[in-house]
């Protein structure tokens, strides 16, 4: 399989050094009680599963793996703590893409600029969750699994809940994860697929024979492999009928030439191709950015720049049908707020959030600003978190994804909505 | 507010449904777990044992009828060196016979292929299994990608240092062995940590995913403190010099006096105090928990606490030796508190290839379906190491599934499987032999009847492809 994310790193002797890693984790976690969970609601699913009218909105998530920068994706250039406390790093108001009197948008998101002016993307400043560890894989799981934090009781992946409470589309590719293992934002989904490229995913044994006895031995078998062995088989059938490697974007999209752009452009193949795509899961990262982070330029501004020219793409492509796709940024904690010594920035805590496409009411940053000032911080010197991460997509559930009790697949969160959707 | 599991369950699947529904979730998410798992009965105890403790029995090895606890013992007394044509084979690579420094003018993807190599040629051929497969455990539990920044050259010497030094030694010496490890060190971006601003990022995996573990008691302040401590600790830098050891600077060092886990540490300390931090996370009683529930769970499959508490307590009464806790992971598995765990695809792919009896130059061939499967080693971009849940590797079935008809048919260069002899020596009971399974098992009746009146090739595939053989 092809790794799915393009990274830049430092080796530690002032030389970038392009390689090529990777994807995602996933959970150390998903032990006995993941397991339990994915059984059962593997048996109710099966049991309750009733065809409803069905909306045909998708969600496209984009998960920034390694936690992203918040403050140099959205600059509070209002903010003079901010330049105070990245003397290299920090971003000018006239370098950036202004949003409004406080914001600017980095100024590698140009290919965005245009969606944020015509309301078609809108930000988030200072969301996150309650995770206090501080580490990536504390910080994932909590959001994946939609939890205020991982101390809480887990229940599978929040993406899973929402499949598994919400008959609609019985269909073999409802939630697609492109990478090569499953997220957690999908364990425990019935029939929710992992596959590090749709146009490797064929079956190339030669025997006809074969073929037939494969789905025989996959039958029977309660077993999690025995289930996926029969996803597997519905997948091929389905992706039988057409060619995804024959895909060919649409209205002059240019995607990026990497696993991420990959993974887009199967998105949106999937969703133009009436699969009954419902969620698409995909990674972009590494963006640790404990060294050589970089402000205009650099590291950080070579990935913004492809995560932009993504986005772009993948709504130009989809043209009317970007209408009903909704596309959510996330990464699992924003970073502390001062540079470090090897001019990057340690683990922090809120970072942004963006929405594009449809029902976004968007050319608007959303969410309090927490401030910057000493007393203004948490820990060991954090941007607070103001937009608990949960309203957003406890929102896209209920109106994009016809959920019909949103804040039950929250349980204990009990904030109410931004107002950054439009049902429909 | 802290919710239970049964009321998460509940509020969870609240959405939508009806009561009933409910009272039947919460049954039976409260049924323990493995009384869903049907495949615990298709292996003879001693085909288990061998799965689970190596990478799967070779067919003459199960016929012998081994007696456990002779195996055991013998497996823990591996010789440091491996032996033989294996021992030609790996002393030919180049990652074998220089150093990082030396290394310095290779390409990435050469030095990859062979750390890849090695791991397949060794594991598939190895009389060593036990090893093999500890191994395979502290290279994912001090995981290193090594595709960051120059890892691969650092690689193969934190390989053969760290991890094969120590994979049945001491776990404290071993966790020393990681902490000076110039391969982790820059994994981690320590090299960038100094006295003026200290990076956190290896003081917290040190404790996170090294020692005590996400829940094992150490704050925040301890992660900052830890990380004072180990400023200056970096690697041979500047022309000419050995890059790729290990070197304190002096001067980077914070020398100031520090509290790490509740003890002081004195400034003035050197290179000393980090030291001591390491020592101070080895003999922390969360370590000892962390890394026996973490053995217990990859060999027997289990979270059991009747599983791992003896493993604990071994870790406690032998100051971290490996040996004595694999003993009593292993008083576990006698006492049937195992359950079936996936194969991940470097287990499924090797434990084919032993159980048609087959051999591989482990070349880049045997290599590509491990990618397609999604575990390139070495790779995994995440210091956790790759997840050892079944539910991550569902979406690599297809990719098992392609892989079984190619080794089959013979079609992986530089791997052999000679299909019609081995089923002539199993004299008609091939899937039986494959699976481990004991003679005449109900359990598989549905694989002779799907593979019923084909080729032998195409038997012995669908049997690698089975459910059954996904899991250990």
């Amino acid at each position: 399989m092809a790794m799915k994310t393009d990274g830049i790193y430092c080796d530690g002797e002032g030389r970038l050094d392009r390689s090529a890693p990777i994807s995602r984790r996933a959970a150390l976690t998903a032990g006995a009680a993941g397991l339990a969970w994915w059984m059962t609601s593997r048996a109710w699913a099966q049991a309750s599963f009733q065809t409803e009218e069905a909306h045909d909105n998708v969600l496209v998530v984009i998960f920034l793996r390694g936690g992203a920068d918040g403050l140099n994706v959205v600059i509070p250039t209002g903010e003079d703590e901010y330049y105070r406390q990245r003397p290299t790093l920090a971003i000018k108001r006239k370098d950036g893409l202004a949003l409004d009197d406080f914001y600017v948008l980095h100024p590698a998101l140009k290919p965005i600029q245009s969606l944020f002016e015509s309301g078609e993307l809108a930000a988030v400043q200072a969301a996150g969750s309650q995770d206090q560890t501080r580490s990536h894989f504390e910080a994932m799981a909590a959001m994946e699994k939609g939890l205020a934090d991982t101390t809480e009781a887990d229940a599978g992946g929040w993406l899973a809940r929402h499949i598994l409470a919400t008959p609609g589309r019985n269909t073999p590719l409802r939630a697609v994860a492109l990478s090569s293992t499953m997220p957690d934002s999908l364990m425990g989904a019935l029939s929710a697929l992992a596959v590090p490229s749709m146009a490797d995913h064929r079956l190339r044994v030669e025997s006809k024979a074969m073929k037939e006895r494969l789905k025989q031995l996959y039958s029977r078998g309660d077993d999690a492999i025995s289930q996926a062995g029969r996803d597997t088989l519905q997948v091929l059938e389905a992706l039988n009928r057409t060619d995804p490697a024959s895909y060919r974007p649409e209205n002059g999209a240019q995607y990026p030439e990497t696993p991420y752009g990959q993974a887009l452009r199967e998105t949106a193949f999937l969703i133009k191709g009436g699969f009954g795509l419902e969620t698409a899961c995909l990674d972009m990262g590494i963006w640790d950015t404990h060294v050589a982070q970089g402000a205009v330029d650099g590291w950080m501004a070579g990935m913004l720049g492809e995560l932009a020219q993504g986005i772009q793409a993948l709504m130009k492509d989809l043209g009317a049908e970007g209408k009903r796709t909704t596309v959510l940024v996330q990464t699992e904690f924003g970073r502390r707020i001062d540079e470090n010594s090897g001019f990057g920035t340690d683990h922090g805590r809120a970072s942004f959030m963006f929405l594009a496409g449809g029902g976004v009411k968007g050319g608007k940053v959303y969410g309090d600003w927490p401030g910057m000032r000493p007393e203004d911080l948490e820990g060991p010197g954090d941007l607070r978190v103001t937009t608990d991460y949960r309203s957003v997509l406890a929102e896209i559930l209920a109106k994009r994804l016809a959920s019909p009790d949103a804040a039950a697949i929250f349980p204990g969160f009990r904030g109410g909505p931004l107002g950054i959707l439009q049902a429909g | 507010m802290k919710l239970t599991r049964r009321q998460a369950l509940a509020a969870a699947a609240g959405a939508g449904v009806a009561g009933a529904g409910c009272a039947r979730l919460e049954r039976l998410a409260l049924a323990p777990r493995g009384s869903l798992e049907p495949l615990k009965e298709t292996r003879t105890r001693d085909a288990a044992f061998l799965a689970k403790f190596g990478f799967g029995a070779r067919p003459g090895e199960l016929a012998a009828g081994p007696d456990r606890a002779a195996w055991l013992q013998e497996q823990l007394q591996a010789p440091a060196a491996d032996e033989g044509l294996l021992a030609l084979k790996l002393s030919r690579m180049e990652i074998h016979q220089f150093s990082a420094f030396e290394l310095r003018d290779m390409p990435v993807d050469r030095l990859h292929q062979q750390l890849h190599q090695a791991v397949l040629l060794r594991a598939i051929h190895s009389p060593w299994q036990l090893r093999e497969r500890m191994v395979d455990f502290w290279t994912n539990h001090f995981n290193i990608n090594a595709r960051k920044g120059l890892g691969a050259h650092r690689k193969p010497r934190d390989e053969k240092e760290v991890i094969r030094a120590h994979a049945l030694g001491s776990f404290p010496e071993m966790l020393m062995a990681s902490a000076k490890s110039t391969a982790m060190l820059l994994f981690l971006d320590q090299q960038n940590s100094t006295a003026a601003q200290p990076n956190e990022n290896y003081a917290r995996e040190l404790f996170e995913l090294h020692s005590l573990g996400v829940d094992g008691g150490y704050t925040q302040e301890d992660v900052m403190e830890a990380a004072r401590c180990f400023t200056g600790w970096s690697e041979e830098r500047g022309f000419l010099r050995p890059r790729g050891s290990f070197k304190f600077f002096e001067a980077l060092h914070d020398n100031g006096p520090k509290k790490v886990l509740g003890e002081e540490i004195p400034g003035g300390l050197g290179v000393e105090a980090g030291e001591r931090v390491v020592r101070l996370a080895a003999k922390h009683p969360s370590t000892a928990r962390h890394i026996a529930r973490k053995l217990t769970k990859f060999l027997l499959g289990t979270e059991d606490e009747a599983a791992w508490r003896p493993v604990e307590k071994a870790y406690l009464e032998t100051e971290g030796n490996i040996s004595a806790m694999v003993r009593a992971v292993a008083e576990g598995f006698e006492a049937g508190l195992d359950q079936p765990s996936l194969k991940r695809p470097l287990d499924f792919v090797v434990s084919a290839v032993r159980a048609l009896d087959g051999s591989s130059d482990g070349g880049a061939a045997l290599q590509d379906p491990l990618r397609q499967m999604g575990q390139p080693l070495y790779e995994w971009p995440m210091p956790d190491g790759y997840p050892d849940g079944a539910e991550a590797w569902t979406g690599s079935l297809l990719a098992r599934w392609n892989f079984c008809d190619l080794l089959t048919r013979g079609a992986i260069q530089g791997t052999m499987v000679d299909i019609d002899a081995f089923e002539k020596r199993c004299e008609g009971r091939m899937e039986t032999v494959i699976l481990g399974a004991p003679l005449g098992a109900e359990a598989t009746q549905p694989i002779l009847e799907a593979v019923q009146g084909l080729e032998p090739a195409e038997r012995a595939a669908l049997t690698l492809a089975s459910p059954e053989f996904q899991w250990r």
